[in-house]
């Protein structure tokens, strides 16, 4: 039910947005390499993050893996203070759901985002049982040695077809915008 | 010194806004989701900017402003949403709710400070 113009498209538009948001300083390296599965690289014991965009035609996943290692630590804690890595990691999700949901509204104006919310990753393989149109996990390496994945899942309602527009468009994020 | 209030469910974010609102001379109050915005609105009535997150648990930013103009017949309060969202359906039903103006996340303090002085004044 989703063409592969779409199925093109939502990889894109999901690696942009990795590229864009993921990665802390604009100049850190980012290699994104497609994966098998989806808990490729997750352990059983971890936990993973998940936001939902929704729209009358199709539902999309979006989780987030991260380990808890000391790379990931010290990456993402430079900038956190006060702050839980987890509440750091949420917001990050948060922003990188947010680009994703963002470069869909112009073929999809109904979009709903969540909040993002943990769950263990022992829920991966099920996802399988959702029945997906669309499946596909990313590993995602910033500097060589920050290591976390993504994955998108996507069910349909209805068949999609789009052919998402990727030139470069200047980024507007942080302004104000008044009415 | 006339206030603003940040409310966000993401710490994260309450302590990027309202760290950098304070660190520039600003008098800041934050809140951790509509719910406790509301209550804060009424708490403190020396608030005269309101910068909110959409989606949050319990009550999400739009109801609250709906509820700052309908329950507590606050007119005067400049209200702003700061959002990864940017759907113009959210943003039409902002504007209804007397929602001043909309910031697509991420935060960028220097782009808005003073039109943040100025709301606040």
């Amino acid at each position: 039910m989703i063409s592969s113009n779409a199925q093109t498209s939502i990889e894109g538009i999901l690696l942009k947005a990795a590229r864009s948001r993921l990665p802390q300083q604009p100049d850190d390296a980012c290699e994104i390499v497609p994966l098998a599965h989806a808990y490729d690289s997750a352990r059983p014991e971890a936990n993973v993050i998940i936001l939902t965009i929704s729209s009358i035609l199709f539902r999309l996943l979006l989780v987030f893996h991260f380990d808890d290692d000391a790379s990931t630590r010290e990456y993402f804690s430079k900038k956190t203070g006060d702050v839980p890595l987890q509440d750091m990691l949420l917001e990050i999700c948060n922003l990188c759901c947010g680009a994703v949901n963002q470069d869909l509204l112009p073929y999809f104006q109904d979009l709903g985002m969540s909040t993002p919310y943990v769950l263990s990753a022992r829920c991966l393989p099920y996802l399988e049982g959702l029945k997906p149109d669309y499946l596909s996990s990313y590993a995602i390496t910033i500097n060589g040695s920050v290591k976390l994945a993504a994955t998108v899942c996507v069910c349909a309602h209805a068949p999609i077809d789009f052919v998402a527009d990727m030139t470069a468009v200047e980024e507007t994020s942080g302004e104000l915008e008044l009415f | 010194m006339s206030k603003i209030l940040v409310v966000d469910d993401s710490s994260t974010v309450r302590d990027e806004v309202a760290g950098f609102l304070r660190k520039n001379g600003l008098d800041v109050e934050t809140a951790v989701d509509g719910k406790d915005g509301l209550l804060k609105m009424k708490s403190s009535p020396g608030i005269k900017l309101v910068v909110s997150d959409v989606n949050m648990p319990n009550m999400d930013g739009l109801t609250m402003a709906e509820k700052i103009r309908g329950e507590l017949v606050n007119t005067t309060v400049n209200i702003i949403m700061l959002t990864t969202e940017s759907s113009p359906a959210m943003k039409e039903r902002g504007k209804a709710a007397g929602v001043k103006g909309w910031i697509v996340k991420p935060f960028k303090g220097d782009a808005v400070l003073e039109a943040f002085r100025k709301l606040a004044s």
